[in-house]
């Protein structure tokens, strides 16, 4: 017979006559299935609870209890099961009442052995079928569900097993290194830095998508979020020799914000000045208010983009100039920052000059608490 | 001879526990590896090891956290710092995370990846 699993299909009969019990048995026992039989209706419900078989045969008319009964109670209550009915009085109509409430299939007496085998092996085709169909739609509603999540997982996990690699190789092998390899290793570490990064923005862009980018929004003063920015990114200005400076005027108003998402906004905006702003620049934010907005500019004194482009910069993976690696990122940066802003009800606006400078002003609705 | 130091690696991703192993037994550490939480919790049983560095998501995304508590329970890994790696970012905004309730307490939580000299230096730091 066909694998159709681990073990052996596991077959129960339902038939008050007994030889017919002992000439099924047989038949099916020498095509490898393992059977149970009753000529008890209440026994065979109960053997069909405990045992849990793939496919049960039942005879409709038997004295103890109908037959049709059975077929109903065990399709309800036991849906996996595959139901075959067997009808002693060759009757369609009892056979298509059988199937209505739930029967696969008939087998009508007297059959030969060669007849049962078949209706047996079809049955148990068709629940394998089943059970694939449903276990696939299950898996296809738990991928939605978890999509963002698995997708994750399963995007990080090679790279940063990659990278535990390179740490390892480094550790193990580094004195044996020439400057040739030391520099594959350096690149290798780089593009895996970056594919890492886009990895994550683009995490961030689908959660925003499928709303399970969370946002615990709270009353909050932009100042801190800035200063925390700032802390965060003037290493990098000091190795690139840029100046970065704050200048946030006192007692800026509250705004309603998600303090992570906030802060990714302000590190991918002066991120990004940091790398169009030649060396010996400068990057300053700055913030002020009116009586319905707060606003906080950044501005760099870089190379500016030119006006036709202003218009495409929010958009995924546009880039104003692309080839040298100090401006490659992931080309989703400034999209999550528009969509960011978009769910704190605010904007985005950029003015920019060809090797003058580029200014972002972030505008957010102030926050008057009653 | 000095008898080394025993530490078992539970990740459900074999080359990361190959490449960790590597860097520990580098730093001069006897490793055991574990490819799921259940194998895990057996071998502590089995080796008594001197420290445990645990994955967070395994077959599920919190079978660290199983892993940690059965560990915390029982006599081989009750006394025994815990290291939990992580591969996400849970300072990060990424509530979709939420834990299941109070999680058991480990002694250091490392995200991946992790640079040699640092899982050194904590792994040292621990077993002091």
């Amino acid at each position: 017979m066909e694998d159709t699993g681990l073990s052996a299909p596991q077959i129960l009969i339902i038939d008050d006559e007994v030889s017919i019990l002992d000439g099924c048995k047989q038949a099916l026992e020498k095509s490898g299935y393992t059977v149970i039989t009753t000529s008890d209706g209440p026994e065979g419900i109960r053997l069909a609870w405990e045992k849990r078989p793939d496919l049960i045969f039942v005879d409709l008319k038997m004295p103890s209890c109908s037959g049709m009964d059975i077929i109903e109670l065990i399709s309800k209550d036991m849906p996996d099961i595959v139901l075959i009915v067997i009808t002693g009085y060759a009757s369609i109509v009892s056979a298509v009442e059988a199937m209505k409430k739930g029967a696969y299939d008939y087998l009508p007496k007297p059959f030969t052995p060669d007849q049962i085998r078949a209706v047996t092996k079809r049955g148990i085709e068709h629940r394998s079928l089943k059970i694939e169909a449903d276990w696939l739609r299950e898996e296809k509603e738990r991928m939605q569900k978890s999509f963002i999540t698995f997708v994750s997982h399963e995007m990080r996990s090679p790279l940063v097993t990659i990278q535990q690699y390179i740490e390892s190789l480094k550790l193990i092998a580094s004195d044996r290194f020439t400057q040739d390899m030391k520099n594959i290793i350096d690149r290798c570490e780089k593009r895996l830095q970056n594919l890492q990064d886009l990895v994550e923005h683009w995490l961030d862009l689908a959660r925003i998508e499928n709303g399970t980018f969370s946002e615990a929004k709270v009353p909050l003063v932009l100042s801190s979020i800035i200063e925390r920015s700032i802390e965060e990114l003037t290493p990098l200005c000091q190795r690139r020799d840029l100046k970065l400076e704050a200048h946030i005027v006192d007692s800026l108003p509250n705004i309603m914000g998600d303090q992570e998402s906030l802060l990714r906004v302000f590190t991918n905006i002066i991120g990004n000045a940091t790398k169009y702003t030649p060396a010996g620049g400068k990057i300053t934010v700055s913030t002020h208010s009116d009586d319905y907005y707060v606003y906080a500019g950044i501005s760099d004194t870089g190379i500016g983009i030119p006006q036709d482009k202003l218009p495409f910069i929010f958009e995924p993976f546009f880039r104003v100039k692309g080839k040298e690696e100090r401006q490659r990122g992931s080309g989703l940066g400034l999209t999550f920052v528009q969509k960011i802003m978009e769910a704190h009800d605010g904007k985005i606006e950029v003015t920019s000059q060809v090797d003058v400078g580029t200014t972002f002003m972030l505008k957010f609705p102030r926050l008057y608490e009653l | 001879m000095d008898l080394k130091k025993k530490i078992l690696l539970i990740d459900d991703d074999q080359d990361f526990l190959m490449a960790t192993k590597l860097i520990l037994e580098k730093g001069g550490y006897e490793v055991f590896l574990a490819e799921d939480g259940k194998s895990g919790v057996d071998m502590a049983k089995s080796v008594s090891p001197d420290l445990a560095i645990i994955d967070m998501m395994m077959e599920t995304w919190s079978e660290g956290f199983n892993v940690v508590s059965k560990l915390r329970t029982s006599d081989s890994g009750k006394q025994i710092p815990l290291i939990m790696l992580s591969a996400v970012d849970l300072q990060g905004p990424y509530q979709s995370f939420e834990p299941p309730g109070e999680l058991p307490t480990v002694d250091l939580v490392l995200h991946k990846p992790i640079k040699s000299d640092d899982l050194l230096k904590f792994v040292g730091q621990l077993l002091r």
